[in-house]
């Protein structure tokens, strides 16, 4: 591969690493998952009333704490209501998720908001981080969402689809503490036994992604070893010397000696008296000068 | 005589706890493979440091108590020290931990001098795909049959990664053919590298590989970890801590933590995951007819992993010239079982030219083997999990 090739690889791989980075819109790690805002004949609180509720969903794989946190319905006053810190409940598990009555009674508890839903209007809800500036996530519940249904996401923690557009709806069912989406089974799993029964298009796919995955790999080892090739041959041939040579070069061992020895003898043709004596010494190992590289690998213990 | 029978009473609630109360003939089945196990490793070596502790696991795994007594001695009971250290393999971080000692002690310079050697690594995760399909084709569902097929990447902790996230039912049973299966690669290998190759191939002598430099050595695991992840970020927690160990050996100025990965803490784990996956089998969860069908189709997955690569190298020396061939007595060495089966390579080689050292290439896919099975396992699980 000639230098400019090498060059364009780089380039090439540069630019498939920036030009593939993502700029689809990111799902924040907590979400207004699901809002009722006219709670007719719904769910009651520990107090038998009925109120509006907000559902918010730890959309990570780790367990998070909403305690700190503000809850607001105002742009302007973003630290309306402090979740309240110390509770082990706000102590969210990895896609789980909690349950606020808007029901302005605070002191009905921990998960009770100091403010209301208005179902005459439009409400915007929103969920702010501890230090009360950055706004984690936002919602807004359009006016004229029918009493006791629900409005959020059908797919749980996923606000947008593919193209980036909002998938907030209103929901087919109610479904308060627990997931929007029903899984009855692993949907990848599903779509496997439909799509591909026999499992031959997963075969070629997944072979596909091991060949390019080690192709590359031998892509940029046979660049970085030419390349090195190249620095070693530059240094060897400023030092002249044989064993510099025999690093270098892809000739044997054997070889190397027969050249030093055509080299000795046509200078002994041009000497009458020879002040040095050459040795030709074969390495003796059981396998190869190689093999001693199996001895870096775990051991068999001996009897 | 009231004495006397609450004695016979006493006996009897004591003997309704023994071993001989409880056992079922899957539990003496269980042992005597134990044994085999046992056996195997001290009488022929076939990996011992794996099967002394696996063999001797299943001895411990078998012997019958009662279950509903809530003693908390058994591996599947929760709270149990057995549960506790098996906590390891259900969570699956014993096997990176293992990769990590693994990188720690590979030498990748065969595969950096020779890189083309690295497609015959990948050419046998065919066996690992092979065995999916089979596995579907025996009733499987796609997530078992993806845990089974990596039983064909001869590669234990990457097997028990894999079923640990997509089948954790059958994992034992993947666990434990897959490490029988790498133990009698010796046996296995032979017959069809000898089939699927001529006189004339198995004396070609390869081009000695290239002295490489320091510098290549350490970016192999740099560029190895980036181009790897990058395209299967699912394989992350076995290529990271690989490619991670291999650093620490490479870098020249970790030794102690290299010296500590590929010792000691290699040896931890090897002894916690042998031993608790021998426990595993215990007989009332173990043996059944899908454990049978896993055992089965490890084999096929072995066969056709070797056969894929033997059969690689000889189409891909269609295409090479005459001075850059490639013996095919190395293609069976893309199965991971390091170095077992470049071992192997070696030995079949030398037996048709005494003079043809065939390890060094050998450890090329070898190692390639290793990085390919890896890979394939984070498509599994990107695909399945």
């Amino acid at each position: 591969m000639t230098k400019l090739n090498q060059i364009g690889f780089l380039l090439l791989a540069i630019t498939l690493t920036f030009g593939s980075c993502s700029t689809k819109k990111k799902n924040p790690s907590w979400v207004i998952n699901e809002v009722m805002v006219n709670n007719k004949t719904n769910m009651i609180d520990e107090f038998g009333q009925r109120n509006g509720w907000i559902e918010i969903y730890n959309n990570t794989a780790k367990t998070q704490d909403l305690g700190g946190m503000y809850l607001t319905t105002d742009k302007n006053n973003p630290k309306m209501y402090p979740i309240p810190l110390g509770d082990v409940r706000t102590r969210i598990k990895p896609y789980q998720q909690a349950i606020f009555w808007a029901d302005a009674k605070p002191f009905h508890g921990n998960f009770h908001t100091n403010f209301e839903l208005d179902s005459t209007r439009e409400n915007y809800i929103a969920l702010y981080d501890v230090d009360g500036k950055t706004l984690i996530d936002e919602i807004i519940v359009p006016k004229g969402i029918p009493a006791d249904k629900t409005f959020g996401y059908p797919k749980d923690g996923f606000k947008y689809d593919e193209e980036g557009n909002l998938m907030a709806t209103i929901l087919e069912r109610v479904t308060p503490n627990s997931n929007n989406a029903i899984i009855a089974e692993n949907p990848k799993i599903a779509e496997m036994k439909r799509n591909d029964p026999l499992g031959i298009i997963i075969t070629i796919t997944s072979m596909l992604v091991v060949f390019t995955g080690l192709f590359l790999l031998y892509l940029m080892f046979h660049c970085i070893g030419n390349f090195s090739k190249n620095m070693t041959q530059k240094r060897v041939a400023g030092r002249r010397k044989l064993s510099a040579a025999r690093s270098e070069s892809q000739l044997s061992g054997e070889v190397l000696a027969a050249i030093a020895a055509a080299i000795t003898e046509l200078k002994e043709d041009q000497h009458d008296i020879e002040s040095t004596i050459l040795t030709i010494q074969q390495v003796k190992k059981n396998y190869s000068p190689w093999s001693s590289k199996i001895y870096t690998l775990r051991q068999l213990p001996n009897k | 005589m009231n004495t006397l029978l609450s004695l016979g009473d006493n006996l009897q609630t004591f003997w309704g706890f023994t071993g001989f109360a409880n056992a079922e003939p899957g539990h003496i089945i269980m042992i005597l493979v134990g044994l085999l196990f046992i056996f195997l490793a001290i009488k022929f070596e076939f990996e011992p440091l794996l099967l002394i502790p696996i063999g001797f696991g299943m001895l411990i795994g078998n012997i019958p108590f009662d279950e509903a007594a809530n003693l908390k001695v058994g591996i599947y009971e929760e709270g149990s020290v057995l549960n506790i250290l098996y906590q390891g393999v259900v969570q699956g971080w014993y096997p990176p931990l293992i990769f990590l000692g693994i990188g720690a002690m590979t030498d990748f310079s065969a595969l950096i001098a020779n890189p083309k050697l690295i497609l015959i690594g990948a050419a046998c995760q065919f066996g690992i795909f092979g065995a999916y399909i089979i596995a579907l084709q025996l009733g499987f569902e796609p997530n078992q049959a993806g845990a089974i097929g990596i039983i064909g990447g001869a590669d234990g902790p990457t097997a028990i990664f894999l079923s640990s996230k997509l089948a954790p039912n059958l994992m034992g049973a993947i666990a434990v053919s897959a490490y029988s299966y790498m133990a009698l690669v010796p046996i296995i290998q032979p017959p069809f590298m000898r089939l699927l190759t001529t006189k004339k191939e198995r004396v070609i002598h390869m081009t000695p590989p290239r002295v490489i430099s320091q510098t290549e050595k350490i970016l192999f695991p740099i560029v190895g970890l980036l181009l790897t992840a990058f395209l299967v970020p699912s394989g992350l927690p076995l290529l990271g801590m690989l490619f991670f160990g291999n650093l620490l050996k490479e870098s020249g100025v970790t030794r102690r933590l290299a010296e500590t990965a590929r010792g000691p803490l290699i040896d931890i784990v090897t002894i916690l995951l042998g031993l608790t996956v021998g426990v595993s089998t215990q007989a009332t969860t173990f043996l059944t007819a899908q454990s049978v069908k896993v055992f089965i189709i490890g084999a096929l997955s072995f066969i056709i992993a070797t056969i894929a690569g033997i059969l690689f190298v000889k189409i891909f020396n269609l295409f090479l010239k005459k001075e850059n061939k490639i013996n095919p007595l190395i293609g069976n060495a893309g199965v991971s079982a390091v170095p077992d089966s470049a071992r192997i390579s070696q030995i079949i080689g030398l037996e048709y030219d005494p003079s043809n050292y065939l390890l060094m290439h050998a450890m090329g896919p070898n190692v390639a083997g290793v990085i390919g099975s890896a890979v394939a396992a984070g498509i599994m699980l990107g695909f399945l999990g």
